[in-house]
């Protein structure tokens, strides 16, 4: 009972933090936004007794890549007007619409699918709820080390191209 | 601890890994002239990967690590020793090309040797993890590919357009995969078939199954998904638009079908519609905008997405009629191999072409052939190929196509293979107007008889291995039938 309420509360959290990400006008509030979003997540995981995840979405996302956008939002200018003219004057209309199917298809799931998710399927919970960094590091560094190591591939890829894509040769603004 | 990693099944992968770094280290002491050394290394370490894979396929021993998540089986190899000698090919167009532009180098042979590791990755993955980070390290690396032309607005929009669609796919796709964890409590692809036993007619199931689809059918640019392909194609580097075409495409649809194939064979009723209305709907909608076009690189792009119709064509009727999926499975690994190779030949005659006519334009390539014959040669036999006239390779994989269609039969099958037929004529069409343009028009005045610069010799040896695999294929099929066995020991396997 005690979960399901926490659930709702943090459910909703989590949706009003994200519809601020897309309506706020000060995109400061949308980095705010987030940063609630990001927190009632974290709430979540603590609610399917995963510790570390929820420490680790509080410390990396929550800390260091909002304060990262807060300072990308900073350097282009908070004040900056943006242009919010539309071409596609349909479109407003048409994601409303979409977007009513997609609430009435989760709905419908929700009603009449009578499925299980995984914890009443029998999914192992791990038996040490205070020890889950033991829990994650050892199938980690075990059974997916090589999806660990392949990721660890994909960060160099990201810092590798953004560099080349950003960094900037004086002498050949034409053809980079 | 009870794992075991055996380096030699890996080792095509460990090989790539290497070459890379050396390639990223040696970018930092190279001075500027020097550069090319770059893509030496990783030619080289890109022609050693194969290496390992004769051996393993000579040893032909099964090999599975990490509890059934990473297999080395013949399946795997034949498609790592296409992604092998794809990448090595379009490593070759690369070449003269990024060098003569004056790219960035290093980055650039970094970003596409760790995108064919993906590709490695995905053909061995055997659950839902590994082949998600093997989807990701393939094709995250061709999103900043797509924008290295950095001065031009049409790359930065080829590959923003590529990022936001991409990612937006990954999401979807990233979603209906853990739906279908959230639902079996399994992650491995045998462990997903067994549990999704009976859930077909579970709504969430559905749901599951077709986010998962829409996700991959991006990856493939299967038409209604297909919008980002032609602008990408158009704006990015050449090169990096064949490597988009042959490899990541090949890539994305292993993926798409071992996911099918091997996890939810159980769920075909669900998934099988949705497969047969992709097939028709890529051919008919990449066809019919392919006969529009005048840019040769917005044609191939279109006609990739109307091949990637093709593809899905057997598996798709088989599965439908729900009979000889094995066939049907098989005759789309045949049809994914043999357009590799042809497209990628395609795409090296787009190069040259380009650049002995300097415009992309099919008027501008009017009397093409009567100019240059050899490269007028050649670019008949890659396009013919791509319609599918005999003697070239492209014929018999149109034939294993219908063979397993008709092997499969049934009414929604039968319909299937009309549109096919119907398509492969409009495609002709348009193959043979390149051709045509090429070898029956007048030349423009103004077009040099003599080439300014020659092709580069890297690039003269793609268009050679490409041709000479298109042609001798053709002649011996039976290469091409080998790969069809090897996917159906999988079948037999998984």
């Amino acid at each position: 009972m005690v979960e399901t309420i926490i659930f709702v509360l943090m459910g909703l959290a989590a949706i009003a933090g994200a519809i601020t990400v897309v309506m706020a006008r000060n995109p400061v509030y949308s980095a705010i936004g987030l940063l609630g979003t990001l927190f009632a997540v974290a709430v979540l995981y603590v609610l399917q007794l995963a510790h570390f995840v929820a420490a680790v979405q509080v410390i990396v996302y929550a800390g260091a890549v909002l304060t990262l956008f807060l300072f990308v939002i900073m350097l282009i200018g908070v004040d900056k007007e943006e242009n919010r003219e539309e071409n596609l004057r349909f479109q407003r209309p048409v994601v409303g619409v979409l977007a009513g199917v997609i609430v009435v298809m989760a709905a419908a799931l929700t009603a009449f699918g009578d499925f299980d998710w995984v914890p009443a399927s029998g999914a192992v919970i791990p038996e040490v709820t205070n020890g889950t960094i033991q829990a994650v590091a050892e199938p980690l560094f075990t059974d997916w080390v090589l999806a660990f190591e392949a990721t660890a591939l994909l960060l160099t890829i990201a810092a590798a191209g953004a560099i080349a894509l950003a960094h900037y040769r004086r002498r050949e603004s034409t053809d980079g | 601890m009870t794992w075991e990693i055996d380096y030699l099944a890996l080792a095509p992968e460990l090989v790539i890994v290497v070459t890379l770094l050396v390639v990223l280290a040696l970018d930092l002491f190279l001075t500027r002239p020097n550069k090319y050394w770059t893509a030496t290394a990783a030619v080289a370490g890109t022609a050693l990967a194969a290496i390992p894979l004769v051996i393993l396929a000579v040893e032909g021993e099964n090999v599975s690590m990490f509890e059934g998540s990473y297999v080395v089986d013949e399946f795997a190899l034949v498609l790592k020793g296409l992604f092998v000698v794809s990448a090595y090919l379009v490593l070759l167009l690369s070449h003269h090309y990024i060098e003569s532009e004056r790219f960035y180098q290093g980055e650039y042979y970094f970003l596409l040797l760790a995108s064919v590791l993906g590709s490695l990755v995905m053909a061995s993955a055997r659950d839902l993890i590994i082949l998600f980070i093997g989807l990701e390290l393939t094709t995250g690396p061709l999103f900043l590919l797509a924008g290295w032309r950095k001065g031009d607005a049409k790359s930065n929009e080829a590959s923003v357009k590529y990022f936001i669609l991409g990612v937006l796919s990954t999401a979807i796709l990233l979603w209906g995969m853990s739906m279908l964890y959230g639902l079996t409590g399994e992650i491995t692809f045998a462990g997903l078939a067994t549990a999704t036993a009976g859930l077909a007619d579970e709504p969430a199931m559905i749901v599951a199954v077709l986010f998962v689809i829409v996700g991959f059918a991006f990856k493939i640019s299967a038409a209604p998904f297909h919008f980002w392909a032609p602008d990408t194609y158009e704006g990015a580097p050449t090169p990096v638009t064949a490597y988009l075409s042959v490899n990541s495409k090949a890539a994305g649809f292993v993926a798409f079908l071992l996911v099918m194939y091997l996890a939810l064979p159980e769920l075909s009723e669900i998934w099988a519609p949705a497969l047969w209305i992709l097939a028709a709907a890529s051919m008919t909608l990449g066809n019919l905008s392919a006969l529009r076009q005048s840019n040769i690189v917005r044609l191939l792009a279109y006609s990739s997405i109307a091949q990637a119709g093709f593809m899905l064509v057997p598996f798709a009727a088989a599965a439908v009629a729900g009979t000889n999926i094995e066939e049907g499975f098989s005759a789309t690994v045949i049809y994914l191999v043999i357009y590799a190779l042809m497209n990628v030949g395609a795409f090296a005659t787009v190069i040259a072409g380009a650049n002995r006519t300097a415009t992309g334009d099919i008027d501008g390539w009017a009397g093409l052939g009567k100019i240059d014959a050899r490269l007028g040669v050649l670019i008949g036999i890659f396009f013919f190929s791509l319609a599918g006239i005999p003697p070239l390779a492209g014929w018999f994989a149109k034939f294993a196509m219908f063979r397993a269609v008709i092997l499969a039969g049934g009414t929604a099958t039968v319909v299937l293979a009309v549109i096919a037929a119907v398509n492969a004529v409009i495609a002709l069409y348009y193959y043979a107007r390149v051709i045509k343009a090429v070898w029956l028009d007048d030349a423009p005045a103004e077009v040099p008889a003599r080439a300014e610069t020659p092709p580069s010799v890297s690039l003269r040896l793609a268009l050679l291995i490409s041709a000479a695999l298109t042609i001798v294929i053709g002649f011996f099929p039976a290469i091409a039938t080998f790969v069809g066995d090897a996917s159906r020991i999988i079948a037999a396997g998984g």
